[in-house]
């Protein structure tokens, strides 16, 4: 895994109850235990990591949340962005 | 004077409401029968990066004009928007019930008047007046602005009631509880009239980071039930009753305007925002059993329909549960769709809405209802209000927290 993957899959275990070193790319974020609340906050902790900002309504099933690769190509794709692409006016 | 459970009745004599669709009850239902949308382009402030650029603000408030003729509380024009918004609604109620203030014994009477979150604009305009703007010191009424009970104490020294009064603080159920305990005091003979409500107004800034940060605000607008729905969208305003005993009103020869006849509270002691079917379910069930109701005897219920994807699910599954068959008959509506979700005092300005369909035998609709959700197929009122014969009307109120109560309005005694 690359260090964007590293770094996303830190961050995920931070927000576990009991935190698993198994976690891969292909991992599901519901066999996480990850619940709505505890997304919004990995959604926050992530945008601060790495300087983005992910549109997210929890009102919505999203597709870029659905197993961990996911969520790690929807911030490489906002960070290739840049800034504005991905900021205010989304 | 008293009910089958040998407490003593309680009626309403007087309601008030301030609204982004009016400033006053009639203004307020004159715009409901008209399914008018009170959510518009966020302004006052600068948005700079907000992504939610919308919500139901009041915009056209004037508080010298509603306030001015304050003759007790000689602070009320240097209070806090929230205080205003109470102050006005307890006015329009108090003038309605025709009570002189204060009672002859104030002691028996309560002011309880409840805000989710109290000043929170004057407690941003202070940190940046103190963080950003670097000046020496905050405005010496900022810590009487900001406290969450500062409404409570306006209202209750412009009226001189000298019994309870304080505030209830539970996010969307606030004002619901606040109405609930007024009921309980009179129905107990601590007091024979009571002010209750809630009254918010918190659409700043960091209000708005803060609820964009949870991901629950639809940055389209608030469409309750329907498929399309996306997020709540925040309001403001104060919705105030003025409560008391049956005996009290009818000594004083009052126009009486509804009947309390059952709450029910309950916490679903779970999830901070997670709801479950069980805790709005007991709610309800409560109400009924203090009202001695059967289900089928309610014709309309006001949701709690906040337009999340959660709660309008949650709150349909809780309506079958506990109205079984009757679930299909029942006029039910969100005037969210309408006000926006004004959070602590909705469950005021949608108690004042239940009084006004008991009294009117109209009920309002939800607006931006064209295509339901499948998982929301009650009759929920889409688009257009209709005449109903109410005899009993139900509001349910439930909050981030699992925090739930729910009050029932019935015709006023003979």
């Amino acid at each position: 895994m690359d260090e964007v993957g590293t770094k996303i899959v830190e961050i995920l275990k931070k927000h576990m109850k009991e935190p698993r070193d198994d976690i891969s790319l292909s991992t599901p974020l519901t066999d996480l235990k990850i619940e709505s609340l505890d997304l919004a906050m990995i959604v926050f902790d992530i945008e601060d990591t790495f300087g983005i900002e992910i549109p997210y309504n929890a009102n919505e099933d999203v597709e870029d949340f659905k197993t961990v690769g996911s969520v790690v190509d929807r911030v490489k794709d906002l960070m290739a962005k840049g800034p504005e692409a991905a900021g205010a006016k989304a | 004077m008293a009910n089958a459970n040998g407490a003593r009745r309680v009626v309403v004599t007087g309601m008030g409401v301030v609204t982004p669709i009016g400033l006053n009850v009639p203004d307020f239902w004159a715009s409901m029968q008209e399914g008018k949308c009170g959510v518009t382009a966020l302004e006052g402030f600068p948005l700079e990066d907000l992504k939610i650029r919308i919500a139901a603000q009041i915009k056209d408030f004037d508080p010298k004009q509603r306030l001015r003729h304050f003759q007790r509380d000689k602070l009320v024009m240097h209070a806090d928007r929230y205080s205003w918004f109470a102050a006005a609604s307890a006015d329009e109620a108090v003038k309605q019930s025709g009570l002189e203030f204060p009672i002859a014994n104030p002691y028996r009477s309560a002011c309880i008047i409840g805000s989710g979150a109290g000043g929170l604009v004057t407690f941003e305009n202070s940190y940046r007046s103190l963080f950003i703007e670097n000046k020496r010191a905050t405005h010496p009424l900022t810590l009487l602005r900001i406290i969450g009970s500062s409404a409570s104490a306006h209202v209750g020294i412009e009226f001189g009631i000298k019994g309870p009064t304080f505030a209830t603080c539970s996010a969307c159920s606030t004002a619901t509880h606040a109405i609930a305990l007024g009921v309980d005091y009179i129905r107990n003979n601590v007091v024979d009239v009571a002010i209750v409500g809630a009254s918010e107004s918190v659409i700043n800034y960091g209000t708005m980071k803060a609820w964009q940060a949870l991901h629950v605000l639809s940055p389209e607008g608030c469409f309750p039930f329907a498929k399309k729905r996306n997020g709540t969208v925040l309001g403001e305003g104060a919705g105030t009753l003025v409560i008391e005993s049956l005996e009290h009103a009818q000594a004083r020869g009052a126009n009486i305007l509804a009947e309390i006849v059952g709450y029910g509270m309950s916490s679903d002691a779970k999830d901070m925002v997670n709801p479950d079917i069980e805790g709005p379910n007991e709610a309800m069930r409560r109400a009924l059993d203090d009202a001695k109701l059967a289900p089928s005897d309610i014709q309309y219920l006001n949701a709690h329909g906040t337009a999340t994807t959660i709660n309008d699910a949650n709150e349909t599954n809780a309506i079958k549960a506990v109205f079984g068959n009757h679930a299909k008959n029942l006029a039910i509506s969100s005037t969210k769709s309408m006000t926006g979700h004004p959070l602590g005092a909705g469950g005021g300005i949608e108690a004042a809405t239940c009084v006004k369909v008991v009294n009117e035998n109209w009920v309002p609709p939800t607006i931006g209802l064209d295509d339901p959700d499948p998982d929301c197929d009650l009759d929920y009122i889409p688009n257009v209000g209709r005449n109903l014969d109410v005899t009993y009307a139900m509001s349910n109120s439930f909050a981030f927290g699992g925090l739930n109560a729910v009050l029932i309005f019935g015709p006023a005694p003979n």
